[in-house]
């Protein structure tokens, strides 16, 4: 088997993947995220929690460039990319998943993969060892090639985010975001997706993900940031941020208002 | 030194591959079934029914413009309702080459589906922004300015458009030659869709959102839908021209654009070759209703309500599967 996806992560090219500054995007009077800085290393997995209504989803919309922000920048790979759009922006290397699964619902799986591939920067990666060989290899590394002629809206839930991760990777990414990669999903189903997000970072994908429940994302990330009502609150490892005053109250409220 | 020697062995086992891939295919159900049907097409001329072979001449050219509809509504997603400005651009630059400047009818066919793709793109591109139902409105008001353009205009004829075109041949040597264009449009149409570029349009169709999110470059490959589209719509409209022989403002009326929507549903949206089907059955119910005149519409409209409410697969699929059924339980037998 070859490897399909990833290796641009060498030793010693450590640096930044992602610098975003200054953050803001404003929906009539709502301020959904408000002056947000931070930035990625290369090679990391990055998570990003907060309450619901935190402002998470629009932060990947932002970076992705289905959103326009109204001020701030974002950069990739040293590139500004604010106001690019979503096509170009995936064609540099940076691939996304939605919350809500979203397939091509009357084409195979294998079908859908092969969509990604024949992107500029699937067939720049894929086009010597065929879309369709290329497209079954991403397949199996998500476990789902014994379902490969199946249309995917007949897939139970599990398996339409295995393939929302295998439609990312057909775009051949080295920066990741995951949007809530672990909702609506039984445990098992957690496991796999687990077990999938590790082994890309073993391949050199830099992973950015979200996540509003917290022991999720605990065991895997070592490093978050949290977010409420458009700010970032906090930064460190998953443990310290949780027991963050901070946050706890952006989960649960503040202490008086249970007194 | 390079050796410039064609590789006889290679060409050879590729030929025969697709000699086997043929003769498979022409023993499966399927191919049997449009092998016979093309077979008694072509045979049709010998019946030397002039008549009825004028009727099939029209529904050959039909079939090409309600496939050309169906490759970019049913494969792309772009449902477009004046798809006959396509088809009466390039009906009107065709007469006017072949009328006014003799050129060669053949040539004149494919000049006048290049102003279809140009035009296409002229529409595809405002268009693009649009989408559903606001798409289908935008390209019906398209249609209709070409239709009052061309009405109130004095070029090109006004009202009475152009006539008296040169015949190409009598009424069977143009039987041939609509069947050669009908079979290698839906050839090449139904290859575009089965390609690359298909699975990508489809997905577009599918979820554009989530194309765009896969780095696919929808604009492109909307306007691509839109120029493939028109050009086989263009080939029909200049078929069409040539056929009759006049072309007139009628061309660009909204009832073209519906007569290639209801011919696909009939056949079945998103098969390409369904629209032979619809074309056939359209054109010789509407030959039989003919007395009934402008009241047979209210019947194809009828027809057409039946078909989305009750079968949105259409006719060809449904009835080949269960002819299938059928073959297989006698074969079984």
């Amino acid at each position: 088997m070859y490897r399909i996806y990833g290796t641009r992560y060498e030793e010693g090219k450590m640096g930044l993947i992602l610098e975003v500054k200054n953050l803001t995007k404003k929906f009539g009077g709502l301020t959904a995220v408000n002056d947000v800085n931070f930035e990625v290393h290369r090679g990391e997995i990055l998570g990003l929690i907060g309450p619901n209504g935190a402002g998470k989803t629009t932060l990947f919309q932002l970076i992705s460039g289905f959103e326009k922000p109204n001020s701030g920048s974002v950069r990739f790979n040293g590139v500004d990319i604010t106001g690019k759009k979503p096509y170009q922006i995936v064609n540099l290397g940076m691939a996304r998943t939605f919350q809500l699964v979203r397939s091509f619902r009357y084409l195979s799986l294998l079908d859908n993969i092969s969509v990604a591939c024949l992107s500029p920067r699937g067939k720049e990666a894929f086009g010597e060892i065929g879309i369709d060989a290329a497209a079954s290899s991403i397949l199996a590394s998500v476990g789902l090639v014994d379902k490969a002629r199946l249309p995917p809206v007949i897939l139970p839930h599990g398996d339409l985010r295995k393939l929302e991760i295998g439609k990312a990777l057909g775009t051949n990414p080295e920066f990741l975001l995951l949007d809530e990669p672990f909702s609506g999903l039984a445990h098992e189903e957690r496991v796999g997706i687990t077990k999938l997000i590790e082994q890309l970072t073993d391949e050199g994908v830099t992973i950015f993900m979200t996540g509003h429940v917290l022991h999720e994302l605990m065991t895997l990330v070592p490093r978050v940031i949290a977010m409420h009502q458009g700010r970032l609150i906090a930064e460190g490892p998953p443990k310290e941020v949780a027991n963050n005053r901070i946050v706890l109250e952006a989960y649960l409220g503040r202490g008086e208002e249970f007194a | 030194m390079v050796k410039l020697q064609f590789d006889w062995e290679s060409a050879g086992n590729r030929f025969e591959a697709l000699v086997n891939r043929f003769v498979k295919w022409a023993f499966s159900f399927r191919g049997g079934i449009t092998l016979v049907c093309l077979g008694g097409l072509l045979c049709l001329p010998l019946t030397g029914r002039e008549y009825l072979v004028t009727i099939v001449i029209t529904a050959m050219i039909l079939a090409i413009f309600a496939a050309s509809w169906d490759l970019l509504a049913g494969f792309a997603g772009q449902t477009s309702f004046g798809h006959a400005a396509f088809f009466g651009i390039s009906g009107y630059f065709t007469a006017a080459l072949v009328k006014f400047y003799g050129v060669h009818w053949f040539v004149a066919i494919f000049i006048g589906a290049g102003c279809a793709v140009i035009f296409s793109l002229l529409i595809g591109i405002p268009c693009l922004r649009l989408k559903g139902p606001y798409l289908a409105l935008g390209t019906l008001a398209f249609a209709l300015i070409l239709y009052n353009l061309f009405l109130t205009g004095d070029w090109l004829g006004g009202t009475e458009g152009i006539s008296a075109l040169p015949n190409i041949g009598d009424v069977f040597v143009v039987f041939y030659i609509v069947a050669a264009f009908m079979v290698a449009s839906l050839i090449i149409m139904r290859a575009i869709v089965d390609s690359n570029l298909g699975t990508i349009l489809k997905a577009i169709r599918d979820d554009e959102v989530g194309a765009d999110a896969t780095g696919i470059n929808t604009t492109v490959y909307k306007l691509i839908a839109f120029m493939v589209s028109g050009l086989f719509a263009g080939i029909a409209g200049a078929l069409f021209v040539l056929d009759t022989t006049a072309v007139n403002p009628a061309l660009f009326q909204p009832l073209y654009s519906f007569y290639a929507i209801v011919m696909a549903s009939i056949g079945g949206i998103a098969t390409i070759y369904g629209s032979i089907v619809g074309a056939f059955l359209f054109r010789l119910t509407g030959e039989l209703l003919r007395p009934l005149a402008a009241a047979s519409l209210l019947i194809f409209a009828t027809i057409l309500i039946l078909i989305i409410r009750f079968a949105e697969e259409g006719v060809m699929n449904p009835v080949l599967g269960h002819v299938q059924d059928l073959w297989d339980k006698i074969r079984g037998r």
